[in-house]
């Protein structure tokens, strides 16, 4: 108690409580960046959910360009003689119809024509592939591999991956001399170099909109990091976290494994498991290919309607639909509310839906979501009407349009 | 390709000759065709038999293919010898032992009385394909509900008892019903003959009660030697496909299922030849039918995954020495042509053999069971347990070494064989494998275990003989019921496609 006047106002460093994440390659400057210090743990990785305000993230993502870092995104090298078969024997679609340089956003299922996962396929080359997805697929792959003359190599700490997305993103990237971005065409890859470091482009994201797919080894992660920032400055570039890219993707009609579906090979109930066309996802699926992984079911599943579906709805008023279950007319209880979102610049009450059939399919009328609203702790119930509508919610033309236009 | 044929069967094993001559028999163009230069595969190799002592073919498939059961299941076969540690070997017929004390024969005969009603109940199920849990028809309830009403007819204090017993290990049950000896020695090497597995692995009731359920007139769970030899079986069905128009082609390796619009269009022969037919039966083991003749591109990851995973480890090495003369057995006599002699002095010897080998070594005593053939002068003998993954490689020296425990191991039981015979001719599992397209050189194509028998067997999604390929089926040993030379499998795969055609 004798200790002098002074330190009392000196502040006392507060201990840290440790959250057991791996920092990713680009950690040092995210959590310069972060002011909410708010991570979430994506594959044992930090990942910000968000680092300002969500707002401030969103429209960025929608009116300028944005930084988002997808290294913690699962990555798979498949690489050899008998790739192409491999990976057509993986994914529901014509995989053979996919040129070297090009993308192609994928589904592949179980023996029982349920969803395993969703992702990317990169084809590099003839016999060069990499699968980027959600959930970790080694042991699937090699089980789909197992006879073939293949490799497969888990790539997912080898590769650094930020997903640069918004109507300024090609011209940001112009700036910094990637010669001929502006030619890259939706779902294609190009080679280039920032800072010096080699860089593969996709034109790909998953925000609907203008966008870029930046893809490196760690080592040069940070310097091609500050690179971008610099020259973002004018282009007003914004680096966002989780939460802002989850209202853009709902927006252009994307789907989230264990949000909007689970995969076959996590669930517990039986029934939980979905097929691509109870997503919707039919035009997935080309059944007219040599054997893949699921076929005989599919060839089954898809002569019948399916017992439910996944579909987009528009509620009428504007509060989000979280969580709601859905009834027909107000009273039978018909499905519920996987994603919602009141869409800032759809200036829409939208939402993903799981309706048991034929709701969603031929009966689509007399709909009603029952919202919960909470008002200073008491609780409100309402029900809006709602209508099935077509994806995507949010479309515009700059998203394909090549070359892009200058922002 | 034009077909010429309704179906071919792959493999003139005893279960692709009982599969030919069902459907033959139902009207069908049948081709078998065989790798080898012999029809009968393991039985038929006049050379090197692998099973010289078959169990015997169900009588109802000798009814339903009319052959003769006089050539079929022969003469009553000779009482098993069971050799002990010491003195004469005990003679065994069935339920009826001779040689052993009162109270332990009484107790044999009841135990082999109630495992053999046991079995009886189980076998309602041998020819009839296993149900399919996930979408049961009635139709196929048939064997499942024949079961249930055998079970039931055995009374509530049997059933408790099978119910007891049946998951469990044979040595336990053994040992609470007739003590260690040579008598456990004999059932247990019935429990466990063929498989990776000691009296003391969970299961072996289930295997023994298995080899229980073979019936022939002379009663159940015996070896029974056709009239004329295994050549004898073997002719008779073959005799049985020629009669009903199928044809046989010998040396005739097939090296490729066909393939079109996802089903099964016929055969590549390792000449190049290609054969057209709607069906495909194969009698080759599901490994090898699915993984390499079919190839897996035709098959999704997981059903291949568990086809990979299926057990089938073969343990069991064949050995021929000369013979020149009739053996002569300790404690007086001669072993007579066609006997069957068992040495396995307790349950113990069997465990203990069975440990060396589930590390990948040969046993220092190694347990046998061996046959005398007057008319080859040969006295074959099969020895457990001799692991098809041998950790030093199945090299001359490994077999001779093998070759020289089992000398040693006659030695004992038939005095001075050694003196008499010059070396032994080894076929390991590894052997086995080669030659008659049976993964792991394994006898049953598969283990014989609870979570490899009924809906699982071959292994779960392959059961009811009906491959994801349409028209490819699988007629041999790896599908239920199984192994052994009781032509159940055959039956089944053909009744199985016959009742698809028009699908």
């Amino acid at each position: 108690m004798n200790a002098p006047a002074t330190s009392a106002a000196r502040p006392v460093p507060v201990p840290q409580v440790l959250s057991g994440l791996e920092p990713g390659p680009f950690h040092d400057r995210l959590a310069a960046l972060n002011h909410q210090q708010a991570w979430m743990n994506w594959m044992g990785y930090a990942s910000p959910s968000v680092l300002d305000t969500v707002e401030f993230e969103y429209f960025a993502i929608r009116n300028q360009s944005t930084l988002f870092d997808i290294s913690p995104m699962c990555k798979y090298a498949i690489a050899g003689p008998d790739a192409e078969a491999v990976v057509n024997r993986l994914v529901t679609r014509d995989i053979r119809k996919l040129k070297p340089g090009r993308v192609a956003y994928c589904i592949w299922c179980d023996e029982d024509g349920q969803v395993v996962d969703d992702g990317t396929v990169f084809r590099y080359g003839p016999n060069e592939f990499r699968l980027c997805c959600q959930e970790p697929q080694l042991s699937w792959l090699e089980d789909i591999a197992w006879g073939y003359e293949v490799t497969i190599r888990d790539v997912s700490r080898e590769i650094a991956g930020l997903a640069l997305q918004g109507p300024t993103s090609c011209a940001l990237l112009r700036d910094l001399g990637l010669d001929g971005i502006e030619s890259l065409k939706p779902f294609g890859i190009g080679s280039f170099d920032i800072a010096g470091v080699a860089l593969s482009v996709s034109r790909t994201g998953f925000t609907g909109d203008l966008g870029y797919e930046l893809w490196m080894a760690p080592e040069g992660a940070l310097a091609v990091w500050d690179a971008l920032m610099a020259a973002g400055r004018l282009r007003g570039l914004r680096v966002i976290g989780y939460e802002a890219l989850d209202m853009a993707r709902i927006e252009a009609g994307f789907l989230l494994p264990k949000i909007d579906f689970l995969s076959a090979q996590t669930v517990l109930r039986a029934d939980r498991a979905v097929t691509p066309y109870e997503l919707g996802l039919d035009w997935l699926v080309a059944l007219d290919k040599p054997h893949f992984n699921g076929r005989r079911a599919l060839l089954e599943l898809s002569r019948k309607p399916p017992r439910r579906k996944l579909v987009a709805i528009e509620i009428e008023r504007d509060k989000p639909a979280h969580n709601a279950l859905v009834y027909h007319r107000k009273s039978r209880e018909v499905g519920m509310v996987t994603s919602a979102l009141w869409s800032p610049t759809c200036k829409r009450n939208i939402a993903y839906a799981w309706l048991d059939a034929p709701y969603g399919q031929t009966a689509n009328d007399h709909l009603w979501v029952e919202i919960y609203l909470q008002k200073e702790i008491r609780w409100q119930r309402r029900m809006a009407r709602c209508h099935p509508v077509e994806k995507p919610f949010f479309t515009h033309p700059r998203r394909t349009a090549t070359p892009p236009a200058e922002y | 390709m034009s077909a010429r044929y309704d179906a071919i069967v792959i493999g003139a094993g005893h279960n692709g000759l009982v599969a030919a001559a069902t459907l033959a028999r139902a009207g069908r163009k049948v081709l078998v065709v065989e790798a080898r230069d012999h029809l009968g595969g393991m039985l038929g190799d006049k050379d090197f038999r692998v099973a010289p002592l078959p169990f015997a073919l169900r009588p109802d498939i000798v009814k339903a293919l009319k052959l003769d059961t006089a050539v079929i299941h022969g003469a009553p076969p000779p009482p098993v010898l069971a050799f002990g540690a010491d003195g004469p070997p005990l003679k065994v017929r069935g339920g009826a032992v001779e040689g052993a004390e009162t109270a332990l024969a009484q107790a044999y005969a009841a135990l082999h009385a109630r495992l053999g009603r046991q079995a009886g109940a189980l076998g309602a199920m041998l020819l009839a394909p296993p149900p399919d849990l996930g979408r049961l028809r009635p139709g196929d309830l048939g064997g499942l509900a024949r079961m249930a009403l055998k079970l039931r007819l055995l009374g509530k204090a049997e059933l408790r008892d099978l119910l007891r017993i049946a998951l469990s290990n044979v040595w336990d049950l053994l040992e609470d019903e007739i003590g260690d000896g040579p008598l456990a020695g004999l059932m247990a090497m019935d429990a466990t003959l063929g498989g990776a597995m000691g009296p003391r692995s969970p299961g072996t009731v289930l295997t023994l009660l298995y080899r229980m359920a073979s019936r022939s007139p002379h009663g159940h769970g015996l070896r029974v030697m056709p009239k004329g030899g295994p050549d004898a079986l073997v002719r008779s069905i073959a005799d049985c496909v020629k009669a009903a128009g199928g044809e046989i082609r010998t040396n005739a390796r097939v090296e490729e299922i066909l393939v079109e619009n996802d089903r099964a269009a016929g055969v590549q022969l390792a000449d190049g030849e290609q054969i057209a037919s709607p069906l495909v039966l194969s009698n080759a083991s599901p490994k090898v039918t699915l993984l390499e003749l079919l190839g897996v591109s035709h098959l999704d990851g997981e059903f291949v995954r568990r086809c990979r995973s299926m057990a089938a480890r073969g343990m069991v090495a064949r050995l021929d020495f000369d013979a020149p003369a009739p053996p002569a057995l300790r404690g007086g006599g001669t072993l007579a042509s066609g006997q069957r002699l068992v040495a396995a002095p307790d349950m113990r010897a069997i465990e203990t053999a069975f440990n060396a080998a589930k590390y990948g070594s040969l046993p220092e005593r190694p347990v046998i069971e061996a046959t005398y053939d007057a008319a080859t002068a040969r006295l074959s003998v099969s020895a457990q347990f001799a692991p098809y993954d041998l950790k030093v490689g199945w090299s001359e020296e490994a077999k001779s070494r093998l070759s020289a425990s089992v000398l040693a191991m006659l030695d004992e039981v038939l005095p001075g064989f050694g003196a008499t015979t010059g070396a032994a001719r080894v076929m390991s599992p590894v052997d086995i494998e080669a030659g008659y397209g049976a993964a792991g050189g394994h006898w049953h194509h598969g283990e014989f275990r609870i979570d490899q028998l009924l809906m699982l067997r071959p292994f779960d999604g392959a059961a009811r003989y009906r491959m994801p390929v349409a028209g490819l089926y699988l007629c041999g040993a790896g599908a239920h019921p199984g192994g052994d030379i009781c032509g159940a499998p055959g039956f089944n795969a053909a009744r199985a496609a016959l009742g698809a055609k028009g699908e």
